[in-house]
């Protein structure tokens, strides 16, 4: 065999060799045990931090107006769609038994004509009847600007809440 | 063998033929060629792989999905960077068709265009789908992206190295780059609520449970009774990416 292939050999084991200890050394331990990636960052993903608790969790202290709603046309509603995200609120909210909750605790109040319009407001995708029949699909559409804006007696000014019930409209 | 160059008999080049070949297709039965194989495949028997069925009928744009996903997942607030968002599709009598999102739908939709000319209009709620042949896992030079054994796409933050292959190869725009981190971001469906029995914030907040969500390889599940009772497509089906969002009433124009 010729001298500069034995070197290359000599050369090529060191290499790989190398590559060995150095792959072994910086792999971390998890890579490859499911597929091509690292088994570890599923764990990663589901450490992250809830905010949204589920509607199961509000009637638990809140009974009265779950049922409330859960007779009236907004029975399907979270009320998290309208409250906003409430995980703190669920978990912390049961230690004031004074019922006095600080700022932070707070969910929003969607009292505006605005928030009822994100659903409500007419718009042609929103479809009215589906096959003339009556069908979960179907919202009632209003448009905010002419519908009720204001008291004709007093000439005040009226938000979608004082003639309707949010948790039963 | 020795193969004199300058004399190559007929003999000498069916040998060595012979043996390249042989020696190719007897050491293939030990160690097949893989090669074309995906890294995932949907379980047999037990085991879950989710999917997700949307329907468009019952899809009243309030655009809380959207919301509820920035919120759940700590999405970065600018309007374009979405996880999940809602399109409004308008298609005009004169067959010309409009594509609106503003701000993903988040703050809510307004028509733009008179009755009179619209011929019809819906939602279309979009996400990631969670492709069983993903492109975007296939283009990830570091493995960075993968499918859970579930079938679930997520990315794994700290070997991501930003360099936006899965980006342009995902055909559905349902990545992008989260400018804070310099690491692709996506939808993970929501893995943190489902490993707590609860279901994707998406899903939970929809008023008209136009979201259904469930076990494909559960027969009784959700989505396999919402696939069950109607006419389902995914989007783009001729790219084979094996899409696990399956869309009621999805009209040709959705892109
Ligand atoms: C641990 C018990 C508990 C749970 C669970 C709980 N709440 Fe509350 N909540 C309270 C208390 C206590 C108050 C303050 C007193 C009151 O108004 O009744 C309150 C007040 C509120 C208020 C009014 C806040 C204000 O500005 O006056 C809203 C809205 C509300 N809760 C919504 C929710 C929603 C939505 C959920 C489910 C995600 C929920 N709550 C779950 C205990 C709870
Ligand atoms: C359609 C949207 C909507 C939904 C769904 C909804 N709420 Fe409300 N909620 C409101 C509005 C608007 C107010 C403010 C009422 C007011 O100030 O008079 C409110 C007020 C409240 C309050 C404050 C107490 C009160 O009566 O003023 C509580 C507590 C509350 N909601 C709990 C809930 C719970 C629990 C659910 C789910 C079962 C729920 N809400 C679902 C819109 C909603
Ligand atoms: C997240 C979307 C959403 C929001 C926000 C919302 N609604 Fe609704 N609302 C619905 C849906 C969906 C229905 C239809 C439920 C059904 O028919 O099964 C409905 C039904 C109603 C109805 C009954 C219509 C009928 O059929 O006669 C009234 C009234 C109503 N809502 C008023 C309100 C008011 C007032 C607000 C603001 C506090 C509000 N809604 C906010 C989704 C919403
Ligand atoms: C002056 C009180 C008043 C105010 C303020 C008011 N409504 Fe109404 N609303 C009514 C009455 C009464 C009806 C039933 C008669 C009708 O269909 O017009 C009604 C009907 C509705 C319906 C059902 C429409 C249908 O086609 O059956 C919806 C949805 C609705 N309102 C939503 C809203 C929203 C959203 C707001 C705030 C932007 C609001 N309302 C403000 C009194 C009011």
């Amino acid at each position: 065999m010729p001298q500069q292939i034995k070197r290359l050999i000599v050369a090529f084991a060191f290499f790989i060799l190398l590559f060995l200890v150095l792959r072994q050394v910086l792999k971390p331990s998890s890579f490859g045990d499911l597929g091509h990636y690292r088994a570890d960052a599923i764990q990663e993903n589901i450490d992250s931090e809830l905010h949204y608790a589920g509607i199961d969790n509000c009637s638990k202290c809140h009974e009265d107006i779950h049922m409330d709603k859960a007779i009236g046309f907004h029975a399907n509603l979270n009320c998290e769609v309208c409250h906003g995200p409430g995980m703190k609120h669920v978990l912390y909210a049961g230690n004031f038994t004074d019922r006095q909750l600080p700022d932070s605790l707070l969910l929003y109040k969607p009292v505006g004509r605005s928030d009822c319009a994100v659903c409500h407001q007419v718009n042609a995708a929103r479809i009215k009847i589906l096959f003339d029949t009556i069908d979960n699909s179907m919202i009632r559409q209003i448009d905010a600007m002419t519908h009720n804006p204001v008291n004709k007696r007093t000439n005040e000014k009226l938000n979608c809440i004082d003639c309707h019930n949010p948790h039963q409209p | 063998m020795k193969i004199d160059k300058t004399k190559l008999s007929r003999r000498d080049f069916f040998k060595a033929g012979t043996i390249i070949v042989g020696g190719i297709a007897v050491s293939s039965t030990f160690i097949p060629f893989d090669g074309l194989l995906f890294a995932i495949e949907r379980p047999k028997g037990k085991g879950k792989w989710y999917g997700i069925g949307i329907d468009i009928n019952k899809c009243i744009g309030c655009g809380k999905c959207a919301k509820a996903c920035k919120i759940e997942n700590n999405v970065l607030d600018e309007p374009f960077y979405f996880r999940s968002w809602v399109e409004q599709y308008t298609i005009k009598m004169d067959g010309s068709i409009l594509v609106e999102s503003p701000n993903g739908g988040i703050d809510g939709f307004k028509q733009s265009v008179p009755d009179e000319e619209i011929f019809k209009s819906f939602f279309v709620p979009k996400m990631c789908n969670h492709c069983a042949k993903s492109p975007c896992v296939q283009v990830c030079p570091v493995g960075a992206t993968f499918e859970t054994p579930e079938g679930i796409v997520l990315v794994d933050e700290t070997y991501c190295i930003g360099c936006r292959y899965c980006v342009q190869a995902c055909p559905y725009g349902c990545r992008y780059i989260d400018p804070g981190k310099g690491t692709v971001d996506k939808c993970t469906l929501c893995i943190h609520r489902l490993d707590k029995g609860m279901q994707p914030a998406c899903f939970e907040i929809c008023p008209t449970e136009a979201r259904i969500f469930g076990d494909l390889n559960d027969p009784k599940s959700k989505v396999n009774e919402f696939l069950k009772n109607h006419t389902c497509m995914v989007i783009k089906p001729h790219l084979n990416t094996d899409s696990k969002l399956f869309y009621n009433a999805l009209s040709s124009e959705v892109r």
